[in-house]
């Protein structure tokens, strides 16, 4: 559908540019002021490695900072789009509250008419583009620098010159437009024209996903005389309420808390737009008295609308922002998504108790299932996709390139697709010890068990490690991400090598492999512990960060612990002979424990003296 | 190893018969074998001069298959031996 659907647009705008080179011009100014935003995007991405977070942290405790953190970073990144996804994802990660995230979206919407601002008083009215020439030199010679920061100044004058270049062409195509027919003749008058022209700009910015870039076009338009006052009014409106399909649909991917802060965005510029329809001839009054105050001229329709602009958002604001607190509660109460039904298991049936290796091999499936939906729970637990896991590509620089941790709700998770398993995996088993069996079958099925449990106590350590890593995990300060980035290699490392042996044939040199991902967990932990030691002794390290990283290693090697028993379990064989070497040789606690500690081996080198 | 555990090993172990420890020996030796060809395969990737952190990792690898081999020797050992023990039991009995 989206494929047909995007052909289409191909298709409809090709024609229109071969047609009107006019049309070319405007469309060309709007896909430079997107790029523009791209850039700018990028080039604020660069500098948020925990910055943006912890000014987030620490200007959201009331809603007035809220509101005011809102108007302030819009206003400086020039995207609501960009501060409110972010926001979703902290109020994602439970580490700022609702009520805080719903502050920070009125200001966002707030600092947004900035925008209108700068382009219906600078930018048609100054010859901005002789000003993005230079910004677009410098941009590009900044971003062939190998330095992160550099390279984020350079984005943010690409950005800045592409904002301006995309200006300057939709005025010279609206222009262009202006001498051959006039479009204002299409003019609706009334509430009808209202209507229809608060769904167009809601149209066109859901299309162009950005309410800048929609106010940018209505602003030109109304500068060459292509759209009436009226109309503009109504399309601003339209923009505003557009802008909020953005962040619905960045909430849609989020845990419950990101889809309520999406809702309250709906809700408030839903009621926002719906206040100022219904009051339009009193704004328009209003507009047309602050102008005479303020000194804008009775015909700067320009700058009346970037008025109308800011004043319909605040009032808005005004109205709303002594009911956030309540919103926030009625949200939390009555907004709950009907859960994913709970999966079901793939290979337990009735059929596979008729015999006791037919269910034995049933469960081992079903174990497998289960420790498959851990690997991606997990892997998304610490941040990283899946496909990087299952890749070649260096963990280590995925996750030392990682800006966010990504938002997750493990207890959901959890309810869908570890919990509803591992009870179906129980219930069978003891079905099968309804039926008796010997004992050789009675300890595999023990052993599977225990392998579910242990996946089970994996996926709930990772719970309290996601928490933290949400806290801490992209930390300013580079001795706690160090420690951070290197539970998280550490794991993923894991789950990389245990998903390699699961591919080879099961048999006792494979299982004997997991021995020294015991090793490595073993070493990377006594020398994680180590550095917190020091770091405490050194006073580098504040003592709740340090009881923090204290825990949080402990989850990290009961994760890697119980991931190791239960892939035991998985990737022993069934011939008798295997699992006899198995046990024989594998390594116990107390051998790794010596080697991780460097002691040398009692026995003699066996190269020479192996049969 | 806890000597509780050990104990009942070797009770175990005792109580076998020579057939049951002549599979459990072939099999070992079979593993061994595998294992002997791991380290091999070990080795040379850590002769193809690899970075600090694989170069960790291989010689990580390398220690536990060697004391898995020098595990499995010690008990290949204590299997010959007990069954030239049982022989020559046999044998001063007759």
């Amino acid at each position: 559908m989206q494929r047909i659907l995007l052909i289409a647009v191909f298709l409809v705008l090709g024609y229109g540019l071969w047609a009107s080179p006019d049309l070319k011009e405007i469309a060309a100014g709007v896909a430079l002021f997107l790029f523009g935003m791209i850039s700018l995007e990028n080039g604020f991405k660069a500098f948020m490695g925990g910055a943006l977070e912890t000014a987030l942290r620490r200007s959201t405790d009331r809603l007035w900072k809220s509101i005011g953190f809102g108007i302030a970073s819009t206003t400086l990144m020039q995207s609501s789009t960009l501060v409110s996804l972010v926001t979703i994802s902290f109020v994602s990660a439970e580490m700022i509250t609702l009520a805080a995230g719903i502050g920070i979206i009125m200001g966002a919407n707030l600092g947004t008419t900035t925008g209108a601002w700068l382009i219906a008083g600078l930018g048609l009215r100054v010859d901005i583009a002789a000003y993005a020439m230079p910004m677009l030199v410098f941009g590009v010679i900044l971003l062939l620098n190998r330095s992160r920061a550099l390279k984020g100044v350079g984005y943010l004058l690409m950005g800045i010159g592409f904002l301006f270049l995309g200006i300057h062409y939709m005025k010279e195509g609206f222009d262009a437009v202006q001498e051959g027919f006039d479009l204002a003749a299409y003019a609706v008058p009334g509430l009808p024209g209202l209507l229809l022209f608060t769904a167009i700009g809601m149209a066109v910015t859901v299309i162009m996903q950005s309410s800048h870039a929609t106010l940018l076009v209505i602003i030109t338009a109304l500068a060459a005389g292509q759209v009436t006052y009226e109309n503009a009014l109504a399309l601003a409106i339209g923009a505003n309420l557009g802008s909020a399909f953005t962040t619905a649909l960045g909430g849609l991917t989020a845990n419950l808390g990101g889809k309520r802060l999406a809702v309250a965005h709906v809700l408030f510029n839903v009621m926002t737009a719906a206040v100022a329809v219904a009051l339009i001839g009193q704004m328009a009054w209003a507009v047309d008295q602050i102008s005479g105050w303020v000194g804008i001229a009775e015909d700067d329709f320009l700058l009346k609308l970037a008025l109308f602009h800011t004043l319909f958002n605040l009032l808005g604001v005004v109205l709303l922002a002594p009911f956030v607190r309540p919103l926030e509660r009625l949200l939390i109460r009555y907004v709950h998504f009907a859960p994913p039904p709970a999966e079901q298991p793939r290979f337990l049936f009735p059929e596979s108790l008729k015999t006791p290796a037919t269910a034995v091999t049933a469960v081992r499936n079903e174990v497998a299932h289960l420790y498959d939906n851990a690997h991606g729970l997990i892997a998304h637990g610490m941040s990283l996709r899946r496909r990087v896991i299952d890749s070649d590509a260096s963990l280590s620089q995925a996750v030392r390139q990682t800006r966010r941790i990504m938002p997750l709700d493990v207890d959901d998770i959890y309810e869908t697709k570890i919990k509803s398993l591992h009870s179906a995996i129980v219930g069978f088993i003891g079905e099968v010890h309804a039926r008796e069996i010997s004992e050789q079958w009675t300890e595999r099925l023990y052993d599977l068990q225990q392998a579910s449990r242990a996946i089970v106590e994996a996926v709930k350590a990772t719970k309290h490690l996601h928490k933290n890593l949400s806290r801490y995990g992209v930390s300013p300060s580079p001795s706690v991400r160090e420690h951070y980035d290197g539970i998280r290699v550490q794991i993923a490392r894991l789950l990389r090598e245990i998903g390699q042996l699961r591919t080879e044939e099961p048999g006792a040199v494979t299982s004997l492999s997991l021995d020294s991902l015991r090793l490595g967990l073993e070493r990377s932990s006594m020398e994680r512990m180590n550095s917190i030691n020091r770091m405490i002794r050194d006073r580098q390290l504040p003592p709740q960060i340090a009881t923090s990283l204290m825990n949080d290693e402990a989850y990290a090697h009961e994760i890697g612990e119980k991931l190791i028993d239960a892939s035991r379990v998985l990737l022993q064989s069934d011939e008798p002979g295997d699992r006899i070497a198995d046990e024989r040789l594998a390594l116990d606690e107390g051998d790794i424990e010596r080697i991780a500690r460097g002691s040398k081996p009692t026995a003699d080198a066996p190269g020479e003296t192996t049969p | 190893m806890k000597t509780k555990k050990l104990l009942a090993r070797l009770a175990d172990f005792m109580n076998k018969d020579r057939g049951t420890q002549r599979e459990e020996l072939e099999h070992i030796r079979e593993v061994l074998k595998k294992l002997k060809k791991k380290e091999q395969r070990l080795r040379e990737k850590l002769d193809a001069d690899p970075d600090d952190e694989e170069r960790r990792e291989l010689e990580g690898k390398l220690e536990v298959v060697h004391a898995q081999r020098t595990k499995g020797l010690e008990r290949v050992k204590a299997l010959r031996e007990n069954r030239r023990g049982t022989s020559a039991d046999k044998f001063s009995e007759t």
